[in-house]
């Protein structure tokens, strides 16, 4: 497999009084004909980060390279990359036809041949009666495909997608996510995703890089992102998690005691880089807490506080006997009815290879 | 626009207190157009006037428009005017252009605020001293051009009215547009020529419409450059007036002013235009 985009230390600072570091380092690699996602809160950077590799901001620093070449310096109009924007930007002056024709106009072919290309790509996204229409007679969902129709006409080695999907409304968009993923197969061109929307990234991705703060924190695939979270940021903005701090304590084979305090610890897996004694995060699930029939052996005494029903699912608020509180997701019975109601005592069970160490 | 948009906005949700349901309110804005538009439309009436008066009425004519078409001097007049007109405005919108897109687009230039300030100024400026000072300019450097003396400053004093709407359609457009062209392989120069331009067209062409319309109407500055034989019609039409006014200078008057609403309605409903 071969690496399609390669970014070192990459580094943005818009200039200004105070200047503005929008992307702080980021390293990473993208592979050939994959799906990567770029996934974060607003302000994290992953704009910054998709406009350096489009070219429309200058680099402050590092190095970004495209297939074994370096175009930190290349101005947009060289580099084989193109965009959707997120706000599509399709040209209001021209035909839907002219629109996806413009870049391989501007390549330099042949007006025959551009158009004939560009009304297959229209068929492609199933606009192919489109191709007379201006811009504003299309719906934003049809406006949507046109511009991924003009991005993948030129065959760019790259497509960089800047949220391209947040306009739309939400069945839009989900019937978008499957279409996205086919075009990217038939295609196989290599696809840079930019969202904040953690289920399209979970459901769309072969690998997704969480950022925050202008930094990488973890680049993984999809479920290596969920069960495996690098750090709290990252357990904490994909999916519920419910957060302790805890100490270490000392291990028994493979299992590790970790102390949360005089009456409550959990049993976790050993993490190799983590002593005795050391403070650490317990990250837990809420659907991987089980309840169970008190008096079994390791497990936690609550009382529930509060319950959300939720449809298929119902969250449980249960407060532990150190006052702590944990919440529990659990499917709900065939009639509907609570597994447990507000006031009740239950025992819960953590199954130790749920518990997530993270390091502090 | 937005402007009147959200005053419609808070008129909607104060119906109670709509100022146009206020006693009076109707009659009072219907004196306002009189006291606005009376005096042109007796100004118009009169220009069919049969008598030589222009002031009493005696029967329906058009005889004193076709004694202001055959008349040489308003001809030679009218064609200043034009030619003027034509040409200053041609300069003017060229320079406004070049001006709005580089305030816009160009990231190098500092102090942005300062130059669109001295773009817009001589809007401010009292006419009589940009005239008074185009003259002594004029006359400092020793030029005499005739004709081409007027051009310049009309030129000028158009730039700022052929800068506004073009600046508007600038600020309006989606910059990103431009972006998606370079993304697309075009250079700067396709991107302009391609994506920029032909978007901008209505604002330029409402800019142009403005400055035409600025140049056939202006008196003081042209009065001031204007060399014998170079009168353009409003200055000719003033020589007139001190002559006693005919339903000719009403003829002419009109048609003037047929002409400036057509090209100001014109320069709105393409400034409007998306």
């Amino acid at each position: 497999m071969s690496v399609a985009i390669k970014a070192d230390n990459l580094r943005k600072i818009y200039s200004g009084n105070p200047p503005v570091v929008a992307l702080k380092s980021a390293s990473l690699e993208i592979n050939d004909n994959e799906f990567f996602t770029l996934l974060g809160p607003s302000g994290c950077g992953k704009t910054t980060l998709l406009r350096l590799i489009a070219g429309f901001e200058s680099i402050t620093a590092g190095e970004l390279c495209l297939y074994g070449n370096n175009i930190s310096n290349l101005p947009p109009e060289i580099r084989p990359v193109n965009t959707v924007f997120q706000h599509y930007s399709l040209f209001p002056h021209m035909t839907i036809l002219d629109n996806v024709a413009f870049g391989l106009r501007r390549l330099g072919t042949d007006k025959n041949k551009a158009n004939s290309v560009a009304q297959e790509m229209l068929d492609l996204v199933h606009l192919g009666e489109y191709g007379a229409r201006k811009p504003d007679q299309l719906s934003g969902g049809q406006q949507q495909r046109v511009a991924l129709a003009r991005a993948l006409t030129p065959q760019p080695k790259v497509l960089l997608l800047d949220e391209p999907l947040s306009a739309l409304d939400l069945k839009l968009r989900q019937a978008m996510r499957s279409e996205l993923k086919r075009l990217q197969r038939e295609t196989g061109i290599t696809f840079v995703f930019v969202t904040h929307d953690q289920e399209e990234a979970l459901s769309m991705s072969d690998r997704i890089a969480v950022m925050s703060a202008g930094e990488i924190q973890q680049i993984a695939t999809p479920d290596e992102i969920y069960e495996r979270p690098a750090n709290r940021f990252v357990a904490d903005f994909i999916g519920d998690a419910n957060f302790y701090d805890a100490v270490a304590g000392k291990h028994k084979d493979e299992l590790v005691e970790y102390i949360i305090d005089d009456i409550t610890s959990l049993k976790g897996q050993r993490v190799e880089s983590i002593k005795e004694n050391d403070k650490v995060t317990l990250a837990i699930r809420p659907e991987k807490v089980s309840f169970v029939k008190a008096g079994d052996k390791d497990t936690l005494a609550g009382t529930v506080s509060d319950i959300m029903y939720l449809g298929n699912t119902t969250d449980y608020l249960v407060i532990l006997q150190n006052n702590e509180t944990i919440k529990v997701r659990a499917e709900n019975h065939h009639n509907g009815e609570a597994i447990a109601n507000v006031g009740e005592p239950v025992s819960l069970a953590i199954n130790p290879a749920a518990l997530r160490i993270l390091k502090k | 626009m937005s402007n009147s948009k959200i005053l419609q906005a808070d008129i909607k949700i104060s119906k109670s207190k709509d100022i146009r349901s206020l006693p009076g309110f109707s009659w009072f804005t219907l004196s306002f157009f009189i006291y606005l538009y009376l005096p042109l439309m007796i100004l118009v009436f009169f220009s069919f006037n049969s008598s030589s008066s222009a002031t009493v009425w005696e029967g329906f004519s058009i005889d004193w428009y076709f004694k202001a078409f055959a008349n040489d001097d308003i001809q030679r007049a009218t064609k200043n005017s034009l030619i003027i007109a034509v040409v200053s405005t041609f300069f003017a919108t060229i320079f406004a252009t070049m001006a709005a897109l580089a305030l816009s687009r160009n990231r190098k230039i500092k102090h942005k605020p300062m130059f669109m300030g001295l773009i817009i100024l001589p809007l401010m400026v009292p006419e009589i001293v940009t005239a008074v000072a185009t003259l002594t300019f004029f006359s400092t450097i020793g030029l005499s051009l005739g004709i081409g003396n007027i051009i310049i400053a009309h030129t000028v004093f158009c730039i700022p009215f052929a800068y506004m709407p073009i600046r508007a359609r600038l600020q309006s457009m989606d910059k990103n547009l431009e972006v998606a062209a370079q993304d697309l392989y075009a250079n700067k120069w396709e991107t302009l020529r391609l994506i920029t331009l032909p978007i901008l067209v209505p604002g330029i062409f409402s800019g142009a419409m403005l400055a035409f319309i600025i140049s056939i109407d202006d008196f003081i500055i042209t009065l001031m450059v204007a060399e014998a034989g170079s009168n353009t019609l409003p200055i000719y039409i003033y020589g007139l007036v001190r002559k006693g006014i005919t339903p000719e200078i009403n003829a002419i008057s009109t048609i003037l002013l047929i002409i400036s609403i057509m090209f100001v309605t014109l320069s709105y409903w393409i400034g409007k235009k998306r």
